[in-house]
């Protein structure tokens, strides 16, 4: 049985003034990988940037321990540097911001990734070219003007430069072609092979799951765990769909529906 | 000392004025500098040809006439018709030094000029230097203007710069302005032939109680010329900018364009930013726009760099280290990548290699391992 890596246990989080996730308890061992899914508005996306310390989402109750530590109150810049990656659904465009400064920049912070100039844009060409990303992005503006499969694919080359110990990938599979979704498959496939990283994958899409072995699978709905298994659940998910885990008998704690869109 | 207390000072006032004025209670209408003015009695000075007289500048009249005044001589340089020049005409000035440059792009030439201001082995030392620069671009020259300034906090730096386009020339200015005690720059160019153009970018970054000053003019007199100016800005602490950018489209600039957009990020509580963006128009059938964002980083941009392992202040010095790692990548000389060196300094965030002298950029090393 691999290390506990992330225990979340009875986590309660939300917005400012809306409650979205009610006591979630998820448990991810080193090197395993998770598959995260539920209806649309479920609380899955809120879940992944909880993890990762959104400042945008406060914790309410719970508890979330990563590599042994209590991380509830450490802010994401730190969380990141201890080994949480998230991949964002839409991210965030930095104009002014050339991709490659950035990408240096972020390698900087974190010792074990610091290395000389040469050897860097070595590192970077290669994973660029692993990835089918033309290099002349490098010198654009952080996100600004990407396509959407252009922004995923600059997000799975983070993944792959930063080498976290987790990693949280937040539909990635979305607004992308087959061809491009067979480039971050590869992609994904290459940070497990290479890095060994456990994987928590919130999608609706089977597809990006193909090339991964899937440990455990988690189905959320209304911001509750409601139902966990192994890797078959998937099947059984893509035949019937969640209305199973929607009406639920002896659901008295299950809140209104919507609470969590 | 005494020598020093005494040297003659002249203040130059309503400097770097816009063509267009705003109330005056705003204080943004121009600047006023006071500069050296040692006599220079006996002294021979080789000026340019006449011709230039008539070459709009950006910092106006009186910095012109303090130039040439100062300048131990005008230099001037001619690119013969249809020749493109490979070596770049470089203008290096150090802390006191005042130059003064006239180039004159025949015909289908072109050439590349830099200015590279720097406090040179000066830094620390309070001074003044100033840099005029002049062209006249005649039909279908091409015209690449680098402008590379980094002064100590204690210097002070006039930068005035007057371009004259006839028909089909082409100009792009790059400009930097990385900082300095007081750094006044006006740039001013007359697109006076058909189909003349400009594309200009300016970036810029200033901190602690340093003072930018710039104004530039682009005169739109012939059809279907076209102006694209860019600002993109970091200001930080207790910096002062003002920027006062003007388009004129002048009666008769039939199909002329124009357009000017500036992004400044701030960074500093005490910060004054000042932006006067201008578009004059006596002609109809012409197109004009401007634009300014002014603010900080966002709440959305500041998650996403946090998940990234980026503080706040992390995130915020990013800005600045990209500003200056686009400065040397587009470096296009050794002079140029030496102001921006000089200013990196000690900068903490900055990822600034020993170990590779040929910069942070895989494009600049591309071009040049080529």
């Amino acid at each position: 049985m691999s290390t506990q890596l992330l225990n979340v246990s009875s986590l309660s989080a939300g917005t400012e003034d809306k409650p979205i996730l009610h006591g979630v308890d998820l448990a991810v061992g080193a090197g395993e990988c998770h598959v995260l899914m539920g209806p649309n508005g479920a609380g899955k996306s809120t879940l992944g940037h909880v993890i990762m310390g959104d400042p945008a989402y406060r914790v309410t109750s719970g508890r979330i321990e990563f590599d042994g530590a209590d991380i509830t109150e450490l802010s994401a810049d730190k969380r990141s540097l201890a080994g949480i990656f998230l991949s964002y659904q839409a991210p965030v465009e930095v104009p002014g911001v050339p991709l490659y400064s950035f990408l240096r920049s972020i390698c900087q912070m974190r010792p074990e990734l610091k290395t000389t100039a040469r050897k860097f844009r070595e590192r970077v060409g290669a994973i660029a070219d692993q990835l089918e990303l033309d290099q002349g992005f490098l010198m654009r503006e952080l996100n600004v003007g990407f396509s959407g499969g252009e922004k995923k694919k600059i997000e799975m080359l983070q993944l792959l430069l930063l080498q976290p110990k987790l990693a949280i990938l937040d539909e990635t599979d979305s607004g992308l072609d087959v061809d491009a979704l067979g480039i971050v498959s590869r992609g994904i496939q290459a940070y497990r092979e290479q890095v060994g990283g456990a994987l928590i994958v919130i999608t609706h899409n089977t597809r990006i799951l193909e090339r991964l072995e899937v440990d455990r699978t988690h189905v959320m709905v209304h911001g509750r765990m409601m139902a966990e298994g192994p890797a078959d659940l998937i099947a059984d998910i893509d035949a019937h769909g969640f209305e199973r885990f929607e009406k639920c008998e002896d659901c008295d704690g299950c809140p209104k529906a919507g609470d969590a869109q | 000392m005494a020598e020093k207390d005494l040297a003659p000072e002249l203040t130059l006032e309503r400097v770097n004025v816009a063509p267009a004025q705003t109330w005056n209670r705003l204080r943004t209408n121009d600047i006023t500098l006071t500069v050296p003015a040692p006599g220079r009695k006996g002294d021979v000075y080789f000026s340019l040809p006449r011709l230039f007289e008539g070459v709009e500048c950006g910092m106006g009249r009186a910095v012109t006439d303090w130039v040439e005044s100062q300048a131990k001589g005008a230099r001037y340089v001619e690119v013969p018709r249809g020749e493109r020049r490979e070596e770049a005409v470089v203008v290096t000035v150090g802390a006191g030094d005042v130059a003064d440059t006239g180039v004159m792009v025949r015909a289908g030439a072109e050439v590349t000029i830099v200015v590279a201001a720097g406090a040179g082995e000066k830094d620390g030392e309070a001074g003044t230097s100033a840099s005029l620069v002049r062209v006249i671009a005649e039909a279908g020259a091409r015209v690449h203007l680098h402008e590379y300034v980094s002064v100590g906090t204690d210097q002070q730096h006039l930068e005035s710069v007057g371009i004259s386009a006839a028909r089909d020339a082409r100009v792009d200015v790059h400009q930097y302005l990385l900082g300095g005690g007081t750094v006044a720059l006006g740039f001013a160019c007359d697109l006076a032939g058909e189909r003349a153009r400009v594309d200009l970018g300016c970036r810029y970054h200033a901190a602690g109680a340093e003072v930018l000053d710039i104004n530039e003019v682009v005169r739109q007199r012939g059809r279907k010329t076209r102006s694209e100016l860019s600002y993109n800005g970091v200001l930080e602490d207790a910096a002062h900018k003002g920027l006062r950018t003007t388009i004129d489209l002048v009666h008769g600039a039939k199909g002329a364009q124009g357009n000017e957009a500036e992004t400044v990020l701030v960074l500093g509580d005490d910060v004054v930013n000042k932006t006067l963006p201008t578009i004059l128009c006596d002609e109809d059938d012409v197109a004009g726009n401007h634009g300014a964002t002014i603010g900080s980083v966002s709440p959305e941009q500041l998650a996403f760099l946090a998940s990234r392992g980026l503080s706040r202040a992390d995130a915020e010095q990013l800005f600045v280290q990209a500003l200056y790692e686009d400065a040397l990548m587009h470096a296009p000389c050794p002079e140029a990548r030496a102001v921006v060196n000089d200013s990196i300094g000690d900068r903490p965030l900055l990822n600034h290699e020993s170990d590779d002298s040929k910069g942070v950029c895989p494009q600049l090393n591309h071009s040049e391992e080529a």
